[in-house]
């Protein structure tokens, strides 16, 4: 899923890998938002984040 | 509130007489407002004459003693509906209070009722098909978005509902509503208030705070509701201090970073205009006004939809796969695409959280609070999609998310207050972001600005 379009055999794939069984309609219906989303998320992909450790929230103390 | 607490307690008006005027007005005004999913009208006239009774005979009262707030829907409330917006949860009745709940329980505040939201916070329009769109009081002839997900909240305390309220914030669901309503709203640190008994949006996201009229009634509610709960593992042991002690109205050496780029720069003019007046009267009253550069800022947009759609889907997956039907179209769109998140991208943004999170702090260690806009826009219509910036049009979606999220992804307080209004009446508002734990910092700064201008004393004509 590395190219700006979609097609619905890889959606559909998704959304069973997922565990969805969403319909041919419903996944047309959200074709638009998941290319759109997968272009944004590639951008954390080109980020050096060197050693940094995930973190799900502030250090709390 | 500050100012009902001590009328309460020196007995210039009863707890009876407070509740009932405020249920009088949501009587009189709530159905075009649209800011109520209950009103507990008899449990709060039933807790004020008790008040009532506390005060007369002497007996020692809480910090909010006979004070009346709402609470969004999502606060869970022992024997009274907690929808989360949505007609999934229309007759979810949870058998105990939320932590924050009981906490302003203890502290002698009583429940004017539940509030508006976006259906599971999850959007920051302010909009729900369920209950009815929240309007926007500063606008009679447009019905104007209410900013969300805490879109009740917002009209409630603009229009005199409730003096106070409970918002949470995942990408600005406080701050938002409270920049368009023209009101109050912090978004303390993650791990100062706990979230335990409130519905989830995103866990590692979410936030809970008040939203009020003034800075200082902030400060009381905050006071009451932060603090370790076991039953919140995210909560910090630090000990709560005295917020309301720390507002000295003193600005004096005060460093205030001025976030231009990307934050000012991607404002519209209006919007830019008034919060560079806001550092002017900042630095009027001896605060030391720098601008600050975050570089990193911009990939939290990529970032908290990696993280927010992931753990949001989480918690919806069982009720999307059974009751799909019942959502919000537009909230089951949103969490359907979720579906197409990785782990890869999941993980990568909690990475690049942590280099976010850093560069706040790096910002903060020579200044101590940074100063930028809480929206680069005021209210739009319902229904509009765009809005137009310097650089064209953009989606009135993500505009509105723009300058809060990098807050909710790095975990920083951050108080949003009203800073200026166009020439239309619309309000303008601007956040104050601080060290985290320092809530009382940015309160004292937030405070301050407020005992220099009007802007939070100016009301909707409803």
């Amino acid at each position: 899923m590395t190219n700006d379009r979609i097609d619905l055999d890889t959606l559909r794939r998704g959304a069973q890998l997922a565990g969805f069984a969403w319909s041919d309609t419903e996944l047309e219906e959200i074709r638009p938002q998941v290319e759109a989303a997968l272009r944004m998320l590639r951008t954390l992909e080109t980020v050096d984040v060197g050693g940094a450790e995930p973190t799900t929230h502030y250090r709390t103390v | 509130m500050t100012e009902l607490t001590r009328m309460i307690a020196t007995k210039a008006v009863s707890p009876v007489e407070v509740v009932r005027a405020h249920l009088d007005r949501i009587a009189a005004l709530d159905q075009g407002l649209r800011s109520f999913i209950t009103v507990c009208a008899d449990a709060a006239m039933d807790a004020a004459r008790t008040a009532e009774a506390a005060v007369v005979a002497g007996r020692p009262v809480g910090p909010l003693h006979g004070v009346p707030y709402a609470l969004k829907d999502l606060y869970d409330t022992a024997g009274v509906r907690t929808t989360g917006g949505s007609r999934i949860f229309a007759d979810r009745v949870p058998a105990a209070d939320a932590t924050v709940v009981r906490r302003l329980a203890e502290a002698g505040a009583i429940v004017l009722g539940k509030l508006n939201m976006v259906e599971f916070a999850y959007g920051p329009e302010g909009l729900n098909p369920h209950y009815g769109h929240a309007r926007n009081p500063w606008d009679a002839a447009t019905h104007r978005m209410a900013g969300g997900s805490s879109s009740g909240s917002g009209v409630a305390v603009a229009a005199g509902l409730t003096p106070g309220a409970l918002g949470s914030d995942t990408g600005g669901s406080i701050r938002i509503p409270a920049s368009l309503c023209g009101i109050t709203g912090l978004k303390p640190t993650y791990g100062r208030v706990s979230r335990a008994g409130v519905l989830p949006l995103a866990w590692s996201m979410d936030h809970v705070g008040p939203m009020t009229r003034t800075v200082a009634d902030s400060a009381l509610m905050l006071g009451a509701i932060a603090g370790y709960d076991p039953a919140d593992p995210s909560t910090s042991v630090l000990p709560v201090p005295n917020y309301l002690a720390a507002l000295t109205g003193n600005l004096k050496g005060l460093r205030v970073g001025l976030l231009r780029s990307f934050f000012l720069d991607g404002a519209a003019p209006v919007v830019r205009a008034a919060v560079e007046a806001a550092a002017a009267t900042l630095a009027g009253a001896g605060a030391v006004v720098d601008e600050v550069t975050l570089e990193r800022v911009d990939l939290a947009g990529a970032g908290s939809l990696a993280v927010v759609g992931a753990e949001a889907l989480a918690y919806h997956a069982e009720l999307l796969r059974t009751r799909a039907a019942e959502y919000d179209p537009d909230v089951a769109r949103r969490l359907r695409v979720s579906a197409f998140i990785s782990g890869l991208h999941y993980v990568r943004a909690q990475q690049v959280r942590a280099l976010v999170r850093d560069e706040v702090d790096a910002a903060l260690a020579r200044r101590d609070v940074l100063l930028a806009p809480s929206t680069p826009i005021v209210a739009p219509a319902v229904g509009e999609r765009q809005a137009t910036l310097g650089d064209g049009p953009v989606d009135v979606r993500s505009a509105l998310l723009r300058f809060t999220r990098p807050f909710n992804f790095s975990g920083h307080p951050a108080c949003a207050v009203p800073c200026g209004f166009t020439e239309g009446g619309l309000p303008i508002g601007m956040q104050l972001v601080g060290r985290p734990f320092d809530e009382a910092t940015v309160l004292r700064a937030a405070d301050a600005f407020q005992r220099l201008t009007d802007f939070h004393t100016r009301r909707p004509v409803v």
